[in-house]
């Protein structure tokens, strides 16, 4: 196990502070990233009687991607709904950039990028024709129309489907196509709905380089509920339970804790001693019980990268077999507990 | 501006992109033109009345074809969410999809011009009932389109929608015959109401003013309706 009790920076008991009066941005909490983009304060939403969101209050602030955690029914997509103005709320305020998604809504709307679960677009449309179709809807003509169309297929690498009809596309284009409509306009805020659903292990990879370049021009708000996306793209983390917040978890960046165990023929235990201590990346050495005639080895790792920088060179020298050992996270230690103790209430 | 006309275009193409639209405007040329060359041989009239009368009960039938996909489609693929979380108000989205479906059905209706052209060639017709009869024939498709738009956003289902249009449709069509079981005013509120008895002066060549503001007050209040029906979420 690696680490630390996990930090918990903010409670569900807390309030975020109080909007200036006429801006409704709340003063920057880190240095790390600025002012606040997106501002939701005691939020609730009800469908009839059933209460699906009740009392959630959080920040994003600029070039800050927050995650929203939670199981299947948490809340977590009608908390974006109504932050991008598709629900109305039933209690509570949200502002985007200062302006309420209820009162000025058109506003608020104008500086979101929103990318719904499953990517909805339009099956008979042919790419450039709906980038074309989403960049008016927002507004944008003429240069600025092409400009922005331009940038997001560059960014989203879009030029060789250009002229495809979106519904021949693969899922993973079709996810590309849905971001790249919201990043049209280089919106404020870029909020995205469990957007790894039914991508393949690179496309995932993709995707979260993807994301983190946007999140250097806008603020992002992303849901999911598989908590080592969260730990890779996130800079915080709001977990949710049955449509309350728990907690909002500031990650320390290292997540998932890996470490190797090494095991080599006992006459070759100096080569690998010689070589593990030549390695960078390794935060401690345990030498192990001998198994079956083989020296063993626990090899902590320091570094995010460092494990299959260590194992590659190892394997690749001959002289020993890796096998890689992954730890609960600090995140995934927090959920647990958390959602273990409400199960228990 | 920009995105009203975006959304126009983007609705008008949805419209074609389908063979709904082709199956629709296809049979009611067919149909039509049966009607008008059996009336002209046998009655040796130039006159479009009957023309009018069967375009009518065919738009009936027709628009909840034309509108039923309209908001059930966008809400059951889930695109009405990229629509309502762009900054564009309700209203321009309600007042899009009818314009494209208006567009469509004036477009088929105007087909029927040719019947004009050719009583106009043969003989001289009575032009006034002709103009009042398009007239007629366009308030109607407007009043009828947006009920139907107001049905559509309330649903995410295409057959549920072309259904309680249909029986909305039918109902306020043939409202008249209610009438005359029920008690005097009632009897005149209700008649008041069918679509039928507003629309046969214009067939006949009579416009009123009553008329044309009741076709104008429906479609306000369909259009109003669909409007309240997209905000209601």
């Amino acid at each position: 196990m690696t680490g630390s009790t996990p930090t918990v920076d903010r409670h569900l008991t807390d309030r975020p502070p109080r909007a200036p009066a006429g801006l409704g941005i709340a003063p920057a909490e880190s240095s790390r990233h600025g002012i606040a983009v997106a501002s939701v304060e005691r939020l609730g939403k009800r469908y009839g009687r059933r209460q699906a969101v009740d009392g959630v209050s959080f920040e994003v602030k600029e070039r800050e991607v927050v995650g929203l955690l939670g199981p299947n029914g948490s809340g977590k997509t009608t908390i974006l709904r109504v932050i991008t103005g598709y629900l109305r709320p039933s209690e509570g305020t949200v502002r985007i950039d200062g302006f309420d998604v209820v009162r000025d809504g058109h506003q608020a709307r104008a500086r979101i990028g929103y990318v719904p679960e499953n990517a909805p677009l339009y099956g008979h449309m042919r790419v450039d024709e709906f980038l074309h179709f989403m960049g008016r809807l927002r507004g944008l003509r003429g240069g600025a129309l092409r400009r922005g169309i331009e940038s997001a297929r560059a960014r989203l690498a879009l030029e060789p489907v250009g002229d495809a009809v979106i519904g021949r596309l693969s899922r993973g284009y079709r996810q590309r196509v849905s971001i790249a409509q919201a990043v049209l306009n280089e919106p404020k805020l870029l909020v995205l709905d469990e957007p790894t659903n039914g991508l393949d292990p690179r496309q995932v990879i993709e995707l979260r380089g993807l994301l983190r370049t946007l999140a250097r021009d806008s603020a992002v708000l992303i849901t999911s509920h598989v908590l080592a996306e969260m730990e890779r793209v996130a800079d915080r983390v709001a977990i949710l339970l049955d449509g309350r917040l728990l907690t909002v978890h500031q990650l320390a960046g290292a997540g998932r804790g890996t470490s190797l165990r090494v095991r080599a023929r006992a006459d070759r235990a100096d080569e690998v001693a010689v070589a593990l201590s030549g390695l960078a990346g390794i935060g401690g050495v345990t030498r192990e019980e001998p198994e079956g005639g083989l020296a063993g080895w626990r090899v902590e790792v320091s570094e995010a990268g460092a494990a299959p920088r260590v194992a590659a060179a190892l394997c690749l020298a001959g002289i020993a077999s890796v096998e890689t050992v992954e730890t609960a996270s600090d995140l995934e230690e927090l959920f647990l507990r958390l959602t273990a103790s409400r199960a228990l209430q | 501006m920009t995105a009203f006309l975006a959304l126009v275009a983007k609705e008008l193409r949805a419209l074609f992109v389908s063979p709904i639209a082709y199956a629709v405007i296809a049979v009611f040329l067919v149909l039509n033109g049966y009607g008008f060359a059996v009336t002209l041989i046998a009655t040796k009239q130039a006159t479009l009345v009957n023309v009018f009368f069967q375009a009518a009960v065919q738009l009936v039938l027709f628009v909840p074809l034309v509108t039923m996909r309209q908001f059930a489609e966008e809400r059951r693929g889930g695109t009405l969410e990229l629509l309502l979380t762009s900054p564009v108000r309700e209203g321009d989205i309600v007042l899009a999809k009818f314009a494209a479906s208006m567009g469509m059905l004036l477009a088929m209706v105007a087909l029927t011009l040719v019947y004009s052209a050719i009583l106009a060639r043969f003989s001289t017709p009575d032009w006034g009932p002709i103009y009042s009869g398009y007239l007629g024939l366009t308030l109607l498709a407007g009043a009828l389109v947006s009920i139907g738009l107001a049905v559509s956003a309330l649903t995410a289902n295409q057959v549920v929608a072309a259904v309680v249009s249909l029986g909305v449709f039918g109902m306020l069509w043939a409202i008249d015959a209610w009438a005359a079981l029920l008690p005097s005013p009632i009897d005149n509120w209700v008649l008041g109401l069918s679509l039928l008895a507003r629309f046969q002066p214009f067939a006949l060549g009579a416009m009123y003013a009553s008329d044309f503001g009741f076709f104008l007050a429906v479609t306000l209040l369909g259009l109003f309706l669909a409007v309240r029906g997209l905000a209601r979420r």
